[in-house]
């Protein structure tokens, strides 16, 4: 069932895809004998059958995932997706310390422990990635940091 | 012949640089490191450290001496939590684990341990020697290959990846399309015209590499360790002194060697990499072995085989990576990524206009591999106590490592979404037993796979005929057919043999 659901959606975009080669793509004078549509479109001829063959005979009956998993998964993309927000404005430091505090407490760490952590990380990792490797990270609202 | 000297001189003058050098040992210590934490493989210890040593600004063969150490330093760590945990880090080491686990239980840890890293060590270092001779050798030949003949190389490429990757060969094709259409998106080369772009400028450029691979094998493998988190179950089993002796060693020495010859050619086959080769190479040995009662119960021929086979297909899938510009297995194709990401474009011409990037991976492996033999037999005490490290620090790890490595090369909040979105359609992917090696091959070769059709077809001015005009490509038709239709007719035939035995068989 999870298969046929995965696909089902998986052939709504490959056709999405396939309508979109055949319509939407040319150039606007034809430089090779393929031009730049020729390629998606056999993309899309050999992606539909192989769904199709998936819809037919799928072979994974569920995920397997109790609720408390799901739930545990769901809160896992809500924090990364709250990280990625955060990244920029906030800086990497608070951004970052935030993130780690929120998801070792979630994976059943303690909180003095998870302290400890996410501020070394947060602050030996910005300093260790900005001055020894010299790569870019955003110092957000600590402008001192600059 | 000459050729191959002057070129490993050459190539153990770049390797040999002190920075050079360091690089190849770090890679190495760190990729052991990586290995050896339960759940991680090569594959997504390469992936998450690829966008930092990119940022870091190396020369390319520096780069590349780093990525590559971190890869083959993995495949030898990642037998060490298949021993000591059961735990395989990728599907690589799943083989290990049949063998390797059951010794450490029986009070062997230790010599398990030490005679994998011989084992490790025989394979890689035969298979970098077969490389020096088989990868100039292909290049020089490969050199002759027009852009259609690159067409039937990339037909059978997919052709033995759908065959021999994964259970289901629909699905694994699929996933290889899935790679393609991923690498269609964005801005058309040759003619200017947008293509799947919808007007988000974020992608006109297409998906930057590095966030596909940091999404489909960082991201969700951290979306899979979360899964998987029951916490505190994994129990670590002790390291004693037992130690491999020269008796072992000469019990084993058919199997190393056959697991390494095994090992090579399954690794040069594009697409197919330790996985196959180490399963491949276990099964052969059990069913040579004249008593197999034991295999699976601790013996060592079942231990050394697989891990002689997974770090010789290490070598073996460098090979058409480096001469072809096709990768021989997922963690190559990240390789070629990043090599691309350089602009040096992998193919037959490396060996001889860039030698200093082919000739100085091969020199870093013969060094990289005495390296992590001699680190290994130490202090695998060191490595295994990874294998403690707390997984609710180790997971959120993790994810900064990848969101530092994409921020910092790309600079751009809107990546961050991206690899969160593609690590979820990664864990959907492998949760419904998609392999997510053929994604990034695919999307690695798609550009090249476009680029050479329409170039061929350029040629002819539209005729596709010239497709299967020359003896190259028909022979490498002929070969892709080989390769679907032989383990077909093979599963077959046992079927077959199995039903006409069974009546027979006692009940």
């Amino acid at each position: 069932m999870a298969d046929r659901i995965f696909a089902g959606v998986l052939l709504l975009v490959a056709i999405g895809y396939t309508i979109i080669a055949f319509t939407l793509i040319h150039a606007p004078f034809q430089y090779d004998p393929l031009g730049p549509e020729s390629w998606p479109r056999i993309l899309g001829l050999v992606a539909i059958p192989c769904i199709l063959y998936v819809l037919v005979r799928p072979d994974v009956e569920s995920l397997g995932l109790p609720a408390r998993s799901l739930g545990r998964l769901a809160a896992l993309v809500a924090m990364l997706l709250v990280y990625a927000f955060l990244f920029q404005p906030l800086g990497f430091v608070i951004a970052t310390f935030a993130f780690c505090m929120a998801l070792s407490m979630m994976l059943g760490s303690r909180l003095v422990p998870a302290l400890a952590f996410s501020l070394g990380i947060g602050l030996f990792g910005y300093l260790l990635c900005t001055r020894l490797l010299d790569l870019n990270l955003p110092a957000g609202i600590l402008t001192f940091l600059r | 012949m000459d050729a191959v000297f002057s070129g490993l001189a050459s190539g153990f003058a770049v390797a040999l640089d002190p920075f050079n050098l360091f690089l190849v040992l770090a890679g190495c210590f760190a990729g052991t490191l990586i290995g050896a934490l339960p759940g991680i493989g090569p594959i997504n210890g390469v992936a998450i450290l690829l966008p930092i040593a990119y940022g870091l600004g190396f020369k390319p063969e520096s780069a590349i001496i780093l990525l590559a150490g971190i890869y083959y330093g993995a495949e030898y760590g990642g037998r060490i939590s298949s021993i000591l945990l059961n735990v395989p880090g990728d599907a690589g080491a799943v083989m290990t684990t049949l063998d390797g686990n059951p010794m450490a239980r029986n009070g062997e840890a230790g010599k398990a341990l030490s005679l994998s890293a011989v084992a490790s060590f025989i394979g890689g270092t035969f298979s970098v020697i077969l490389m020096s001779f088989f990868g100039p050798a292909l290049a020089s030949y490969a050199i002759t290959f027009s852009p259609s003949d690159y067409v039937a190389l990339m037909v059978f490429a997919f052709a033995s990846l759908a065959s021999l990757v994964g259970s289901n060969p629909v699905k694994t094709l699929l996933a290889a399309v899935i790679g393609l259409m991923l690498a269609s998106i964005g801005i058309d080369a040759n003619t200017g015209v947008a293509r799947f772009t919808f007007g988000i400028p974020d992608i006109l450029a297409g998906i930057d590499f590095l966030v596909v691979v940091i999404g489909l094998f960082g991201m969700a493998e951290l979306i899979h360790l979360v899964e998987q988190q029951a916490a505190g179950t994994l129990k670590t089993l002790k390291i004693d002194k037992s130690f491999v002796t020269m008796k072992d060693l000469a019990f084993v020495k058919w199997t190393i060697l056959r697991g390494s010859i095994i090992g090579f050619f399954i690794g040069i086959l594009p697409g197919t990499g330790a996985s196959v080769a180490s399963a491949v190479a276990y099964g052969t040995e059990k069913r040579a072995a004249r008593d197999a009662s034991r295999f699976g119960e601790g013996d060592m021929r079942g231990l050394a085989a697989p891990e002689a086979a997974n770090n010789a297909s290490a070598g073996g899938a460098m090979v058409p990576m480096l001469t072809l510009g096709i990768p021989g297995s997922g963690t190559t194709a990240i390789l070629l990524g990043a090599l691309l990401l350089f602009n040096v474009t992998p193919g037959p011409l490396m060996f001889s206009q860039r030698p200093e990037i082919a000739w100085g991976l091969i020199a870093s492996m013969y060094i990289g591999n005495i390296a992590l033999l001699i680190i290994n037999l130490p202090l695998v005490g060191l490595f295994a106590r990874m294998l403690t490290i707390p997984q609710q620090f180790l997971t959120p790890l993790i994810a900064v490592l990848a969101f530092v490595g994409v921020y910092s090369v790309v600079s751009n909040p809107h990546d961050l979404y991206m690899i969160t979105a593609l690590g979820v359609f990664g864990w959907f992917l492998r949760k419904l037993q998609f392999s997510l090696a053929p994604v990034i091959l695919g999307f690695v070769l798609g550009g090249l796979f476009e680029d050479n059709l329409r170039r061929a077809l350029s040629i002819s001015a539209g005729d596709w005929t010239i497709l299967v005009s020359s003896f190259n490509s028909i022979a490498l038709y002929l070969m892709a057919f080989l390769v679907v239709v032989v383990p077909i007719a093979l599963s077959r035939r046992r079927r077959r043999l199995d039903e006409a035995e069974s009546p027979k068989a006692p009940a």
